[in-house]
């Protein structure tokens, strides 16, 4: 047989017909979600703070409490709780239908179980364990938190979102809290496909049809879970360029973090669309060694106060002012608890002239300032190369350290002097809702050893974070925030060098996400339309 | 030739051997903490320490070498320090679509390159040599993802022909398999054709002006005859020399296109484990592949002997 040059432009015409056929078909299915997120490294939301292990866990597994749209506490996998008049006694009765993956019933055991494992490494936790005479199990589905002293953040201890209380089955949950849980049975609305899954590349998640959801309409992470689709898959394309592409050919619905220098091209595609889903965004701060010269000198810390402008930090880390803005409150823009007390004097920032006065008055006499640059982070490197600038120029004898990511959490632990392989100033970020209240991260304590990185300590304001669970409304919490945020400042626990909001891309097909502002994200109600 | 068969393969085991404590010694030698990866960004100093204390981590450097050595030798390669996962399980999910597409490559490298080189030896300094004097600058110059990106432009997002990422297993059905290597495949076998093209043009080339070729001709032997049973057989030993150098490289170092086009071989599973400091599977990915590599040296060494009768082991 003869094949003529007609009969060859129709082969190739006819397979190519054939396969773009079974790619629409593929981007036809509305009852799979396909979602680029992040690598699940670990999947045990207890042994990890990492955001892929958090929303893994926010699939499969459910909370006794949960924040609402408005960030108050509902009650979730509990149906009925009360407290008693001393304010010492809090019983939670679970509520009908909770069962575990594997068909068991979720019993209170299980719920003493997790707040235990979970209270060991969660800052609110560690206070409530601190707090609690006694956690017991009533009968099978009541269980009782017996105070020592009243409490005024049970509930909101329960429904915390930074890392969340995710209830376990006893046998994982009895696990020490450094060893981690592998089972991934939980009671919640998705049921993890470890059949399907290929770590490093592909989760797969399948709707639990025994999963009973609340009567509410899901507000936040509270509310009815109500799943929508058969299955949900998260890819781990590392590649953004091939991440966007998957995205414009309909392979993919949703992007989690899309890199700001493609946010044009999603923007001019009327098939998708850019959205923050309501969060916060990340503020970026600089962190000084307390320890060490020259940053154990009050001073010192002022005067880089002084120096850092934000806006320019802003245009190099967010070029598209849409997703980026300053923060100035030590509880980041959108708290409850944020406030101007005591930003006026360093809120413009970039006043080179009193920083130099500053420094001058804090007796630096040249010392090195070693700044840990993380050169496999690129937003991170681009910060601190932009920060050894801006020091330099105001006379301060900084000089960049480069490294790994990995080198530099090893690194950071180092106490000793930056001569003995120390440090000076690191440069991260912590989501805006992670840092809304004291209570939230260890980056808020200031209690010396115990607190982050850096290691401040002082006092005062300790003894005032400490009357914090012991208030009752959010007014005088309120208050409270005002008065740390005094000391704060004066004392200067971090430098901001902005807030940048980091939206996710999707197809315009999927609807109904739900808005909130931490960077996870709740994964039920949504469709395809 | 069973003997020199057996000394290659003692000489493996011994290679093996060197590459898993080198390795070893410097993936540990290097700074860098899976603990604190594991516990996440911000996570205190407690946390990681503990994590630490629960992986073993905190063992001293010859005490971790025995323990690994010990399995090793039990033939264990080890859990991921991540996943919870037996390194063997991670590593034969990956190795299906690494095969597919290094398999793939090499057949499409091999069918265009040889065809290629032999044209233009055959017809040296016409139209089909220039053209491959342009293909293979083309083919060494361009990066695999450039070609990547382009195709996925032209083939996938355009007309949307092709699938733009992924990797669909065989069992799924062949059609949606194969569907996903095309561009891939394409994009891997540029530099690949070009090499085997320009080796086969230089062999065939010197084999063409013996004068057994001019005698061949005299007696009135088919152009086809003279090529492939005359020349190409003679000029065969370095061809096949640089086609098992190109498999063994293929194994090994297809990490970007696997990248580019999110396939999850072998090559991302590295990566992401030299990333993290995954200890188990970074040390038994590259004992492996050393195996790999000296097997398909011997392959490629016993293979000479089929294409030309005077090399005898």
């Amino acid at each position: 047989m003869t094949i003529t040059r007609r009969t060859f432009m129709e082969s190739a015409l006819a397979a190519g017909t054939v396969l773009a056929l079974a790619s629409a078909l593929r981007a036809q299915d509305k009852q799979t979600i396909r979602m680029i997120m992040e690598d699940i490294q670990v999947f045990d939301p207890v042994f990890s703070t990492s955001s892929a292990a958090i929303n893994h866990a926010t699939a499969i597994y459910d909370t006794l409490f949960a924040l609402d749209a408005n960030l108050l506490p509902q009650p979730q996998m509990v149906g009925k709780w009360d407290v008693s008049d001393d304010k010492k006694t809090y019983k939670f009765a679970l509520r009908d239908g909770l069962e575990w993956h594997d068909g068991t019933p979720v019993t209170a055991a299980d719920c003493v179980a997790s707040i235990r494992r979970w209270g060991q490494v969660e800052a609110s936790g560690q206070l409530l364990l601190e707090r609690a005479a006694d956690i017991a199990a009533v009968d099978e589905t009541t269980f009782k938190i017996t105070l020592r002293e009243p409490h005024g953040l049970v509930l909101e201890t329960l429904a915390t979102t930074g890392q969340p209380l995710f209830i376990m089955r006893k046998q994982d949950a009895k696990r020490p809290a450094t060893e981690q849980v592998t089972t991934n049975i939980g009671s919640g609305p998705y049921r993890f496909n470890a059949d399907l899954t290929k770590p490093g590349a592909r989760y797969v998640y399948d709707r639990n049809e025994q999963y009973v959801p609340r009567d509410e309409p899901a507000s936040g992470f509270a509310g009815g879970k109500v799943v929508k689709v058969e299955q949900l898959i998260w890819e781990n394309i590392p590649d953004p360029q091939t991440a966007l592409a998957a995205l414009q050919s309909g392979e993919v619905d949703f992007w989690m973090t899309p890199v700001a220098d493609l946010f044009p091209t999603i923007e001019s595609d009327p098939g998708l669309v850019l959205d923050t889903l309501g969060q916060n965004g990340s503020d970026w701060l600089v962190r000084m060694n307390f320890l060490q010269p020259p940053f154990n000198n009050v001073k010192m810390r002022q005067a880089l106060l002084h120096l850092i402008d934000q806006k320019v930090f802003l245009r190099l880390l967010s070029p598209d002012p849409k997703f980026g803005r300053t923060v100035s409150s030590m509880f980041g823009v959108g708290s409850p608890y944020s406030s101007d007390v005591n930003t006026d004097w360093f809120k413009e920032g970039g006043d080179l002239a009193k920083a130099k006065q500053l420094i001058a008055e804090s007796g630096y006499a040249g010392e090195k300032v070693v700044i840990l640059d993380p050169t496999d982070w690129p937003e991170g490197n681009l910060a601190s190369q932009l920060l050894a600038n801006v020091l330099q120029k105001a006379g301060i004898n900084a000089e960049l350290a480069p490294m790994t990511w990995s080198e530099l959490v090893v690194r950071r632990a180092k106490k000793e002097p930056v001569a003995e392989g120390g440090w000076s100033l690191l440069i991260t970020y912590f989501s805006d809702f992670e840092i809304r209240d004291p209570m939230a991260t260890s980056l808020m304590l200031m209690n010396g050893e115990k607190a982050w990185y850096g290691w401040p300590q002082n006092e005062e304001y300790e003894a005032l974070r400490a009357k914090w669970p012991d208030t009752e409304t959010q007014e005088e919490r309120k208050e409270l925030a005002r008065e740390m945020q005094r000391i704060w400042w004066d004392y200067v626990g971090v430098v901001f060098l902005c807030q940048t909001l980091t939206p996710t891309a999707r197809s315009k097909s999927l609807v109904d996400m739900i808005r909130f502002p931490s960077i996870e994200r709740p994964m039920w109600n949504m469709r395809k339309v | 030739m069973a003997p020199y068969i057996l000394r290659r393969m003692v000489s493996a085991i011994a290679v093996m051997a060197m590459v898993g404590i080198f390795v070893f010694l410097l993936i540990r030698l290097t700074p860098g903490d899976p603990a604190a990866v594991m516990a996440g960004r911000n996570a205190t100093e407690q946390i990681i320490a503990g994590i630490r204390e629960q992986l073993g981590l905190n063992e001293p450097l010859p005490v971790q070498f025995i323990h690994w050595l010990s399995a090793m030798l039990h033939g264990d390669f080890g859990t991921s320090i991540f996943s919870g996962r037996p390194v063997l399980e991670l590593l034969l999910q990956r190795l299906e679509p690494t095969n597919s597409l290094s398999i793939l490559t090499l057949a499409l490298s091999v069918a265009v390159g040889v065809s290629f080189g032999i044209q233009a030896a055959w017809r040296a300094g016409g139209l089909v040599d220039r053209l491959l004097t342009v293909f293979s600058a083309f083919g060494y110059s361009v990066p695999v993802f450039v070609i990547g990106y382009f195709l996925v432009y032209l083939l996938a997002i355009s007309v949307a022909w092709l699938p733009v990422q992924g990797y669909a297993p065989i069992e799924e059905g062949f059609g949606d398999w194969f569907s996903h290597l095309i561009l891939p495949t394409i994009a891997l076998s540029l530099p690949f054709i070009a090499f085997v093209a320009r080796v086969t043009r230089a062999s065939m080339l010197e084999v063409l002006s013996e004068d057994y070729m001019r005698t061949a001709a005299a007696k009135g032997a088919s152009s086809y005859a003279m090529l492939v049973h005359h020349a190409l057989k003679n000029a065969g030993v370095p061809i096949l020399t640089v086609i098992g150098l190109s498999f063994a490289y293929l194994i090994g170092g297809v990490v970007l296109t696997e990248t580019v086009f999110n396939i999850p071989g072998v090559g991302r599973l590295v990566v992401d484990a030299i990333n993290n400091r995954d200890y188990p599977i970074i040390q038994s990915v590259l004992i492996l592949t050393s195996g790999v590599y000296v097997l398909i040296n011997l392959a490629v060494d016993l293979a000479y002997t089929l294409i030309d009768p005077r090399i005898r082991y």
